[in-house]
């Protein structure tokens, strides 16, 4: 199913975070978000998977062909959305075994990250460790549609590599949609995105095919130049 | 006897088996087992002339249950009420003779939760010296129920007690008094964990080290949920050169309860070491929200993190 964000204007806290997003996934695409830091990457993620955080002001949300702008959450799940988060809360006192029970239909054949299935969800668990806990929680909702907000973030090159791969077996290559927001380059190395958006400031200021232009045009000039000269 | 997410008819299925005192209403049914004197405690109080010692009173109804071999199996009692209006008065005495190892599960519960009914219940557990006890008590309650529960612990020297009390669902009005005696080298530990749901509840538990070298821990865990009114007060009042601490945690889930929960350590020797630590606090809405995000509705995100928070 195809997303569409039209002009998406978002608060948090009284503060507009969002000021015109728009935003196209077409079915089974991988696209990737970069932008500087507080530039409304998971504000935009979170707002498209309903965090009542964060409150739609203007603009729309279209999943396939429903208008989701104002469903709950669960709703949005159960649609096939999903959201891995950047930073997860801890879920005190309940297994990631337990929370799997709850939220998956199928069990799933689990390749990284067993050792975390006895563990109280996120308790004490390293950067790296929640990030596979939060692609194990992706996996076992089957979705159609995901957003891995820094799934990178924490990793190690080797434990990156893995995760990208699993990425681009279990779901990319399974025809589901995803958009990586990352700050790093080398994901989009593994998983080679068919275009790049760069969010400055609450908007989306260019889109690109080339991901490798976007990246270098980043490091060479920053996101300010990158939304002058990359824009096309 | 597993407490977690069991409904009514699974726990009259669990505790059919085995059940050696079984009352509905007012009616009662005993089973004999070998090594374990047991009869209404009416008939205890005529018989046995050291029950004066415990209740000053003549007791109604109720057990007495006086275990003087090892069993291999866990004892189960259970009390019920299935009519409208019923009021019971209970007055229970369960003795645990030296050196014995024992399991013992309780539930007192309704059949169903309109019955408006009462239930009061007095009971004195003795440890013998060096015996030890895990003790499961299990209340299932309904709306318009009114509940009142005083249970006390008699720990003679190097006895142990596990005692874990548990609500499936709350009555109206619940009153619960417990009580730990401790003698030297004895130990307790208590978890008392409490879902309030519409409910006015009000906990009183005090554990007194009385002996050198008892311990005892308290881990108090309580929930507001729609409307509901919580306090409690759990003490520890070290007398010898004992060990212990209070662990009272609350959660509320919505705005109309309250929960006042109060730790209170009193020491008269000075080597004895005893600690507390006391929080209450409201869902959190992040952890609400990310199993929102995992498909999970508010009352199923809700009933997760309490059920994580039981837990603990």
């Amino acid at each position: 199913m195809d997303l569409l964000v039209k002009n998406l204007k978002v608060k948090a806290d009284n503060k507009k975070v969002l000021k015109g997003v728009n935003l196209e996934i077409k079915s089974g695409q991988v696209q990737a978000l970069l932008g500087p830091n507080a530039s409304g990457k998971s504000t935009l993620a979170h707002s498209i998977l309903g965090n009542p955080r964060y409150k739609v002001i203007c603009g729309k949300i279209l999943f396939g062909k429903y208008d989701i702008t104002n469903f709950t959450p669960e709703k949005r799940v159960k649609l096939g959305l999903s959201l891995a988060w950047q930073n997860p809360p801890t879920i005190k006192g309940i297994k990631l075994s337990q929370l799997l029970k709850k939220i998956s239909y199928k069990e799933i054949e689990i390749s990284e990250g067993k050792e975390l299935l006895e563990r109280e969800v996120n308790l004490g668990l390293s950067g790296g460790e929640k990030k596979i806990s939060e692609l194990i929680q992706i996996l076992s909702l089957h979705p159609k549609l995901v957003i891995f907000d820094e799934i990178d973030s924490g990793l190690d090159i080797k434990k990156l590599e893995k995760v990208s791969k699993i990425i681009k077996k279990e779901l990319a290559e399974k025809g589901v949609s995803i958009l990586l927001i990352t700050h790093l380059g080398q994901i989009l190395n593994f998983l080679k995105p068919d275009l790049t958006n760069i969010m400055v400031d609450g908007k989306i200021v260019c889109k690109q095919k080339d991901f490798k232009k976007v990246l270098r045009t980043i490091k060479k000039y920053g996101y300010e130049k990158c939304k002058q000269r990359a824009v096309k | 006897m597993v407490m977690k997410n069991v409904n009514s008819a699974q726990l009259n299925r669990a505790f059919s088996q085995k059940v050696i005192y079984f009352q509905k209403d007012h009616y009662v049914e005993i089973k004999k087992e070998n090594g374990i004197i047991i009869m209404p405690i009416l008939e205890a109080f005529k018989k046995y002339k050291f029950i004066k010692e415990f209740f000053r009173r003549k007791p109604e109804e109720g057990y007495f249950i006086w275990v003087k071999k090892q069993i291999d199996f866990p004892l189960e009692t259970c009390i019920s009420i299935c009519s409208t209006k019923v009021s019971q008065i209970l007055t229970n005495l369960f003795i645990i003779e030296k050196g014995l190892k024992i399991k013992a599960n309780t539930a007192c519960m309704t059949e169903k939760d309109n019955l408006t009914g009462t239930h009061i219940a007095y009971g004195k557990i003795v440890l013998k010296e060096n015996s030890s006890l895990e003790y499961s008590h299990i209340h299932k309650w309904g709306n318009n129920d009114e509940v009142s529960s005083d249970y006390e612990f008699i720990l003679e020297e190097s006895s142990r007690l596990s005692y874990s009390y548990s609500n499936l669902f709350s009555p109206k009005i619940l009153n619960l008094k417990t009580k730990v005696i401790s003698r030297n080298r004895s130990s307790s530990d208590l978890k008392i964990n409490i879902k309030g749901i519409n409910s006015k509840i009000n906990l009183d538990d005090s554990v007194f080290l009385k002996g050198k070298d008892a311990q005892g821990i308290v881990r108090l865990r309580v929930v507001g949920r729609e409307n509901t009114h919580i306090k409690g007060a759990s003490r520890l009042i070290a007398e010898a050169a004992g060990k212990g601490h209070l662990d009272c945690q609350g959660l509320l889930t919505d705005k109309k309860s309250e929960i006042s929960l109060i730790p209170e350590l009193t020491c008269r020797d000075k080597n004895a070491q005893i600690t507390h630590e006391a929080s209450v606090g409201r869902i959190s809405e992040q952890e609400l929200t990310y199993l929102r995000t995992r498909g999970l509705n508010e009352k199923e995100a809700i009933n997760l993190i309490v059920l994580g928070f039981l837990n603990l």
